[in-house]
């Protein structure tokens, strides 16, 4: 019984892990779509924090909790220079602007040669304990849902709802929307630290363009309206190509292609049917529920 | 209706197989490849040299009362799924020994998972010359890397086109076609080839023109190229469209069917570094060509290099009398010598990289030749 | 020197033709649809087999494999963005929906045509060159960038003089007066939807003519490039979007000649970035920045 359970364990280790992980990128997505902004430089950030936590363990020698404190601050102070003039923009423009820089980030990466270009950083020591990522999950979760309902909260509210009115009303748009950036980017650069020591290696193929979209669909999917939607998102899809895995073979799917098809059918199944993401989905139950029991007492 | 049905035949087949396995030991072999994403053509080639060379060792009877079984399974090109895959294997399928991953990349963050648990694991497609066998004991390699088989191909070449300068062309946002350039690059250093030029392109390119005409104003007496084999393709056929008719070389990349298919004439001529000498005349090959043919794949280097994972993992079963644990797996590859394979006489060396001669084919007639 | 520029255009001319039917959704409706990629690939797939397999002249096929590309642009429209219309959040939605269309398609195509690049036949298009103040140039390569002028043209048409363009041209200003002005709202976005999508069908097709190297990431190689096009062209702007396309075709590949190429995506991405952040409007673009 133990060692079964033991061996489940063992077996959905990385995937825990990666779920703690994917949330925390998916918050680092939420905290600036909490005010209405789309940017999309996450995949960058993370990229920044996750080589410079590596190379200073492994060139450095740092300890470990320093390599993380830097992982959060180097993406952090980068988000500053590069929000100031990028947060004027909106809408779509922003979020085009921030893939634009986090292109930038992983060629720059792919040209260094310091860092073994496409190779990546290989043999870093893996350090990252899943209690640390949860711990950093909470930490995250208990600050988003402080904001709720404080001074920031509503400034953050007002600005997502109508930004030139806000402005009217006296709130400084542009220090907020920068807050809420800067945190982002030290969310995604601790995921990436958590990341690089946790899989032994990083390289810049996978801070593409792919990873901030899946960011986004994570925050998206689970529900970018509540501080924890994007948690539920990112644990559901990390989870899903698992389930597939399980399920698949019962029902005669090879692995390969069919089980894409299913992860694009479920992302647009959820899209669809729950507006508000899949934190909605108890109450859209109750919402049919009800009405299926309205339409029986008519008949 | 239908899933209860399945699930039936399932238990079914459960029992059949716990039936069976009274008489015979059954050896599972956990495979983690890419069937989706950018690596997708280069697992589903693997599938299939996986899937003959099992039964080809299940059906010659050559282990006696083992049999083999792979469990098969997509690593989605990522290393995140690469890792979940590991550890499924390791934990849940409790396989003997893995083949795969497809990429470097995700070798080099999955496969340090096994050397842990002691599992033994063959690369059979990762090229890369340091970070793989380096992770640790328990980590073996058929594919051979990018020095075994470009050091030997360019001194045979430089033997018999006597050149003295040369252009390289490379995908640098690869880890396969960057480490390729890195050995390029240094064994021309090393054999005082006068480098005059160097251009990369990114791996989802499809118009090489202008580095191509970059590099052909420069004049170079050879050029070499480290690429993908979706990239090969177009880059010769541009290449001679542009009316440059230098010697071209390329890289492991180019070791697919679909190179010749997609480049056509365009491919006469062209040299390649391989592994695999699909025209060896050795009966080994040439019965594996018929097993081939007989199951409707046309196989590249990528499927034999599979292929002969498979036989190594069969072969050090059998040296260990019939034993199939993960220590008897890896006691026995360290003793794999001289095994006949499709790739010629197979074996490991002590630091666990895989050897047999390399050879150097030049394409003619719209097929791979050797070059003696 | 003459050769670079020649190579510049004709790699201008293919983001050009891709970023045409890009910028009209775009325009339109203020979405990105991710899976305009995807339709691009699926179209050469089509060709290709029609031309493979059915042995249609390829004169023949691309115009079928265009028409099946504007049903899939019905299909885009009906399935992943109609039905989010209404929502406050449409565009980040749209975004997300589309890229699941995008996987699915993609799953398609690996399931249908497996992952191995494929080829027209040889043959398909004739393969004469010709010499063009010692430059090379094939007769294809002409044809590609007289198909992506001529598109160009009849777009501009379609969309300045037919009945058809000026609805979509007022939903795109808005829908709600162009409701008003008794504008059938749907139609009209399907219509855009239909249009955008066979363009991007049409690329495709090119591409894949072009290059010889038709598989199910194909659309990989143009869809950011696709995007920073239609950026420096200006927002919905068809001329725009063709002289950012020749502009950054230009712009690479004498970046790759004089700097190399590993330089080459990062200073598009660079100057994508810097003309978002000077020029919001794009390089050719006129119309004020609206607020997504």
């Amino acid at each position: 019984m133990w060692d079964q359970l033991a061996d489940l364990y063992a077996t959905y280790q990385s995937t825990i892990a990666f779920i703690g992980i994917n949330s925390l990128l998916a918050l680092s997505v939420y905290t600036t779509l909490s005010c209405g902004q789309l940017a999309l430089g996450n995949a960058g950030f993370s990229a920044i924090g996750a080589y410079a936590a590596a190379l200073l363990t492994m060139q450095a020698h740092w300890p470990f909790p320093l390599a993380i404190l830097a992982a959060v601050a180097v993406p952090a102070v980068v988000a500053v220079p590069l929000g100031l003039p990028v947060l004027r923009i909106r809408g779509i423009f922003l979020a085009i602007a921030t893939i634009g820089f986090g292109e930038v980030v992983r060629l720059g990466l792919v040209n260094w040669d310091y860092v073994n270009g496409a190779q990546g950083i290989v043999a870093i020591p893996q350090k990252t304990e899943l209690w640390m990522i949860y711990l950093a999950v909470a930490a995250a979760l208990f600050v988003l849902a402080r904001l709720r309902g404080s001074k920031w909260g509503f400034a953050l509210e007002a600005i997502r709802e109508d930004e030139p009115a806000a402005r009217t009303m006296g709130i400084a748009t542009t220090r907020y929307k920068l807050a809420m950036l800067v945190l982002g980017a030290a969310l995604a650069g601790l995921a990436g630290g958590f990341e690089a020591h946790f899989t032994f290696m990083v390289a810049p193929n996978g801070f593409g363009f792919g990873r901030v979209v899946d960011m986004l669909v994570y925050a998206v999917v689970g529900g970018s309206q509540i501080y924890w939607g994007p948690v539920v998102g990112a644990a559901f899809l990390t989870l899903l190509p698992e389930i597939l895995r399980e399920v698949a073979p019962l029902v005669g799917i090879e692995p390969g292609p069919l089980r894409l098809l299913v992860n694009g059918l479920v992302l647009l199944a959820v899209i669809l049917f729950l507006p508000n993401g899949m934190v909605s989905l108890p109450r859209r139950i109750a919402e049919w529920r009800a009405a299926r029991v309205a339409a029986r007492s008519a008949a | 209706m239908r899933f209860a049905r399945s699930i039936g035949v399932l238990v079914a087949a459960a029992l059949a197989a716990t039936g069976t396995a009274r008489a015979e030991q059954v050896v599972k072999i956990g495979v983690a490849i890419s069937l989706t994403g950018p690596a997708a053509v280069y697992g589903a080639t693997q599938k299939a040299g996986v899937l003959a060379a099992v039964d080809h060792v299940n059906k010659s009877g050559m282990l006696k009362g083992v049999k083999l079984e792979a469990v098969i399974e997509d690593d989605a090109s990522t290393k995140e799924q690469g890792i979940a895959v590991f550890q499924r294997f390791i934990n849940k399928d409790k396989v003997a020994a893995i083949i795969g991953p497809t990429l470097s990349n995700t070798a080099t963050a999955a496969d340090p998972l096994a050397q842990a648990a002691k599992v033994p694991v063959v690369a059979v497609s990762n090229t890369a010359p340091k970070g793989i066998t380096d992770i640790g004991d328990y980590i073996w390699r058929v594919s051979l890397t990018e020095f075994q088989v470009i050091v030997p191909a360019l001194q045979r070449m430089q033997a018999k086109l006597g050149f003295k300068t040369a252009a390289l062309l490379y995908g640098n946002d690869d880890a396969f076609t960057q480490a390729g350039y890195a050995v390029m690059k240094a064994s021309l250093e090393h054999t005082g080839i006068k480098i005059v030029g160097t251009q990369t392109f990114a791996k989802p390119d499809r118009d090489y023109n202008a580095q191509i005409t970059a590099l052909k104003a420069l004049h170079p007496d050879i050029l070499m190229v480290s690429a993908l084999a979706e990239n090969a393709a177009g880059i010769v056929a541009q290449a001679r469209q542009l009316g440059w008719n230098v010697p071209i070389w390329g890289g492991n990349g180019f070791n697919a069917p679909a190179f010749i298919k997609n480049a056509g004439p365009a491919a006469e001529g062209v040299y390649v570094g391989t592994a695999w000498n699909k025209v060896s005349p050795d009966k080994v090959n040439q019965d594996y060509l018929a097993e081939m043919k007989a199951r409707g794949v046309d196989p590249d280097q990528f499927c034999t290099q599979a292929y002969v994972g498979v036989l190594a993992i069969a072969d050090a079963i059998k040296l260990e009398g019939g034993k199939g644990t993960r220590e008897a797996i890896k006691a026995g590859f360290a003793k794999v010598k001289d095994l006949p394979t499709p790739l010629g006489l197979f074996s490991f060396l002590p630091n666990r990289d895989g050897s047999h001669p390399p050879s150097l084919q030049q394409v003619q007639g719209g097929k791979f030749q050797i070059v003696q | 020197m003459g050769q670079q520029v020649v190579n510049g255009l004709f790699l201008g001319s293919i983001y050009a033709l891709f970023a045409l039917g890009y910028t009209l959704v775009f325009g339109v409706l203020d979405i990105l649809n991710l899976a305009h990629a995807a339709v691009f690939m699926l179209a050469s797939f089509v060709a290709l087999t029609l031309v493979g397999r059915f042995h249609l002249h390829i004169l023949l096929a691309m115009p079928l494999a265009v028409l099946f590309a504007g049903f899939l642009g019905l299909l885009l429209e009906r399935v992943a963005f109609r039905p989010l219309r209404a929502r406050a959040d449409s565009n980040i939605s749209g975004l997300i929906s589309s890229l699941a269309m995008a996987t699915v398609f993609e799953a398609v195509a690996l399931e249908v045509w497996g992952p191995n690049i494929s080829r027209f036949p040889f043959g398909t298009v004739p393969e004469t060159q010709l010499d063009l103040l010692g430059a090379v140039v094939s007769r294809l390569q002409l044809t590609i960038v007289a198909v992506a002028v001529l598109l160009f043209l009849v777009l501009t048409w379609l969309v300045k003089a037919t009945r058809l363009g000026r609805e979509v041209r007022a939903v795109a200003e808005s829908p709600r007066a162009a409701r008003i002005l008794g504008v059938d709202v749907n139609r009209a976005i399907a219509a855009a939807f239909f249009i955008s999508s066979a363009l991007g069908g049409a690329a495709g097709v090119l591409f894949g003519l072009a290059f010889n190297s038709i598989s199910p990431d194909m659309g990989r190689s143009v869809e950011l490039k696709g995007l920073a096009v239609i950026i420096l062209g200006g927002m919905g702007s068809m001329p725009g979007a063709v002289l950012a396309g020749f502009a950054l075709g230009l712009t690479e590949v004498f970046v790759t000649a004089y700097l190399g190429a590993s330089w080459r995506d990062a200073v598009s991405f660079t100057g994508l970035f810097l003309i978002l952040v000077l020029r919001p409007r794009g390089l050719f673009g006129a119309a004020a920045l609206r607020e997504a």
